[in-house]
């Protein structure tokens, strides 16, 4: 499982983890990236946090409960 | 005789500045597009974006320093900073004027994109290309170099780039890895 956290400070809506997760990330009225669920199990987090140009996005392994 | 050295370091200046500031164009192009994959980092290439941006505004300074020192066509500091004023080719020098003027805005604008609003900042980000055809006009229109072949193709060649980089951009959408999202549902959304 995956924990995603977004430093929102940095974000600057470039919107590349919505484009590549749309089912994880969503940008917010304000253009500010958010995650539509804080766990996943989904490895494509790592392709989002990896194409954030704000180095945003951090993912915390965790153990399955 | 009078001395040539700060015209020739204001031409330098100048097709340097219009150098870094295609480069940085171009960085900040591949930043969503990212042609080359996973073999460059997004936050790597936005730094080197920013740093490109940053000397260019540096050189833009330079360029403007040297043009107001070199007594070849008596540049003041008036004309550097409202377009039309300079008699040496004011409309070309203008065209710079209001390029560098806009190019010091756009990089400015960074550390406030909160404060001004990312989506309101976002747009004005967009006046990067206004700058690029503004600096290419100027360069071509006032550069006295722009005659030689080496120096057009220069500006040719920078048209080329970002003009490809720009379609890449636009016709290219981002590669989502194969299979669909597995969406786990928690307590809350989590951020930092």
């Amino acid at each position: 499982m995956y924990k995603i956290l977004i430093d929102r400070s940095l974000c600057s809506g470039f919107g590349a983890c919505a484009d590549l997760a749309p089912d994880i990330f969503e940008l917010d009225s304000g253009g500010t990236a958010s995650v539509r669920v804080g766990t996943t199990d989904d490895p494509v987090v790592h392709d989002a946090a990896a194409a954030c140009p704000m180095a945003a996005i951090t993912i915390v392994e965790e153990a399955a409960a | 005789m009078k001395d040539p050295t700060f015209w020739i370091l204001a031409r330098a200046t100048g097709l340097t500045a219009y150098v870094l500031l295609t480069l940085s164009l171009l960085a900040g192009l591949v930043v969503k597009s990212r042609p080359f994959g996973r073999a460059l980092k997004a936050a790597s290439v936005v730094d080197t974006h920013r740093f490109l941006a940053l000397l260019a505004l540096g050189a833009i300074g330079l360029h403007g320093l040297t043009l107001t020192l070199d007594r070849t066509v008596h540049i003041g500091l008036s004309s550097l900073l409202v377009p039309g004023l300079s008699g040496y080719r004011p409309l070309a020098t203008g065209l710079g004027v209001v390029a560098a003027e806009l190019a010091g805005l756009v990089i400015v604008s960074f550390p406030l994109r909160k404060r001004i609003g990312l989506r309101a900042w976002r747009k004005l980000h967009w006046a990067t290309y206004g700058v690029f055809a503004l600096a290419t006009a100027h360069g071509l229109a006032a550069g006295t170099d722009s005659s030689q072949p080496w120096a057009f193709s220069l500006y040719l060649g920078a048209v080329f780039a970002v003009a490809t980089a720009t379609a890449w951009r636009v016709f290219t959408r981002p590669i989502r890895p194969k299979g669909a999202s597995r969406v786990q549902d928690s307590d809350r959304p989590l951020a930092v």
